[in-house]
């Protein structure tokens, strides 16, 4: 049953990394601290899945990059493009749009129950 | 010596293009030194902070696939089922037809059964690992160089069209196909024992003045009632008649050709090699039973497929463990 719910849930929250990460990134970042930044806001996500993805969203043009060498330990930094930001309010909203009708559908469905029991 | 973190970065890093590893190598170590600083700001000691921050990153070899974008599978999902109908198809059709043709060969070439049996054996070994290889191998190529089938033209989309009919009354497609293939593979036999072979002809040579030419027409009309068959679709009467018209034609000239002796060759003399017997003379019973038999069963199998379709009996669906009712 374990299984069978994390499974549920992975395939759930695909997606919703790509998401935090475009929004966070708004303000620049590296690696590390976007993940420090992500699992304190609640988002289980992992290194080694992080710090690849970052790569392909940089390949796709929704995240820019950059050397930061000023201090002691050189860090790439990423920032979030014009077209990434555009792509994260798009998938925000869908992200709302699924949220309510959820909502909606659950509500409508306990409506019906009470509704038949009557 | 290498530290802990360059054997993890080296492994990663071997999996990954060339012009890509710099950069990595770079960022890969920025961020595992971060986690290892923190893990140190929080009690831990170095040598337990850098083993716990790389068992967290996992797998290096993994840790690559995602890098450079690979998927770690042979042949993925959408290349799946087009790969199993292909390789079916050449197992369960073409493997065959290969073992035959190397059958019929070696009949001709020395009909000796140990090496009839061996050779066949060796060739559904053989050839069947060579389609499974190269089947695969084109289609793990595929997946590799990421053509998609909308790029690379071949029509591996699923359509309405592809699924079967499974009417009672319709011809099954692989009896045609057989039906067809099989009159180009026994003419190109014929011609072959006659011109391609350096030694005597295995068969009668006299009779290209008129029966070998007439077989060979007869092979003809027995493809072309195939193809007629297959675009009318459907089983009867009529076509019970046309069946066994052509079947005669074919079977009861060759089982006289047999059983006159004007079959074979009478200047070849490879047939007694086995044991002393009268091997000319069981090959030509043999020949006459199975040329006998199979046509009849091939007669009586399209009337009772003609009988069933016009009655509307509910038939076995073919491809299925079902009837059809309907």
């Amino acid at each position: 049953m374990d299984a069978t719910l994390s499974g549920h849930l992975q395939e759930l929250r695909r997606g919703t990394v790509v998401v935090a990460s475009l929004i966070v990134l708004r303000t620049p970042g590296y690696g590390y601290s976007l993940l420090e930044t992500l699992s304190r806001a609640g988002f289980e996500v992992e290194a080694n899945t992080l710090y690849p993805l970052l790569r392909r969203l940089e390949a796709q043009g929704l995240l820019t990059s950059e050397w930061n060498t000023d201090e002691a330990r050189p860090r790439k930094f990423y920032r979030t493009t014009e077209q990434g930001d555009a792509i994260a309010d798009t998938l925000r909203s869908e992200w709302t749009r699924i949220d309510s009708a959820i909502g909606d559908i659950a509500k409508t469905t306990a409506n019906d129950k009470t509704g038949s029991a009557e | 010596m290498t530290s802990l973190i360059d054997r993890y970065v080296y492994t990663a890093l071997r999996r990954i293009p060339e012009q890509q590893r710099g950069d990595i190598d770079r960022e890969l170590r920025a961020s595992i030194e971060d986690a290892v600083d923190a893990r140190v700001e929080a009690g831990e000691e170095r040598e337990t902070a850098v083993e716990g921050t790389l068992t967290e990153l996992g797998d290096p070899d993994r840790l690559a696939d995602q890098y450079s974008g690979r998927s770690n599978v042979l042949i993925g999902p959408e290349f799946y089922p087009a790969w199993r109908r292909l390789l079916t198809l050449m197992l369960a059709a073409v493997l065959p037809i290969v073992v035959i043709i190397g059958v019929v060969v070696q009949l001709f070439d020395d009909p000796d059964i140990g090496k009839v049996i061996g050779g066949a054996v060796t060739a559904i070994l053989n050839v069947g690992i060579q389609m499974a290889f190269w089947t695969t191998a084109v289609f793990v190529v595929l997946e590799r160089t990421g053509a998609g089938p909308g790029r690379t033209g071949l029509r591996l989309d699923w359509t309405l069209k592809d699924l079967p009919r499974y009417e009672p009354s319709t011809v099954p497609k692989t009896e045609v196909a057989a039906g067809v293939v099989w009159p180009i593979l026994l003419t190109a036999a014929l011609l072959w024992q006659h011109f391609g072979l350096n030694e005597v002809p295995v068969l009668n040579p006299a009779n290209w003045s008129f029966w070998w030419p007439y077989m060979i027409v007869a092979l003809v009309i027995g493809a072309g009632y195939q193809i007629w068959l297959f675009r009318r679709r459907s089983y009867d009467r009529t076509v019970s008649v046309v069946n066994a018209v052509q079947q005669l034609l074919f079977a009861v000239p060759l089982i006289w050709l047999l059983a006159s002796d004007r079959f074979f060759n009478p200047e070849y003399h490879h047939f007694a090699d086995l044991n002393g017997g009268d091997v000319k003379h069981w090959f030509t019973v043999g020949a006459i039973i199975a040329v006998a038999l199979g046509t009849l069963y091939d007669i009586v199998k399209v009337i009772l497929r003609g009988e069933q379709s016009r009655r509307g009996l509910p038939s076995k669906v073919p491809g299925t463990g079902n009837y059809n009712f309907g």
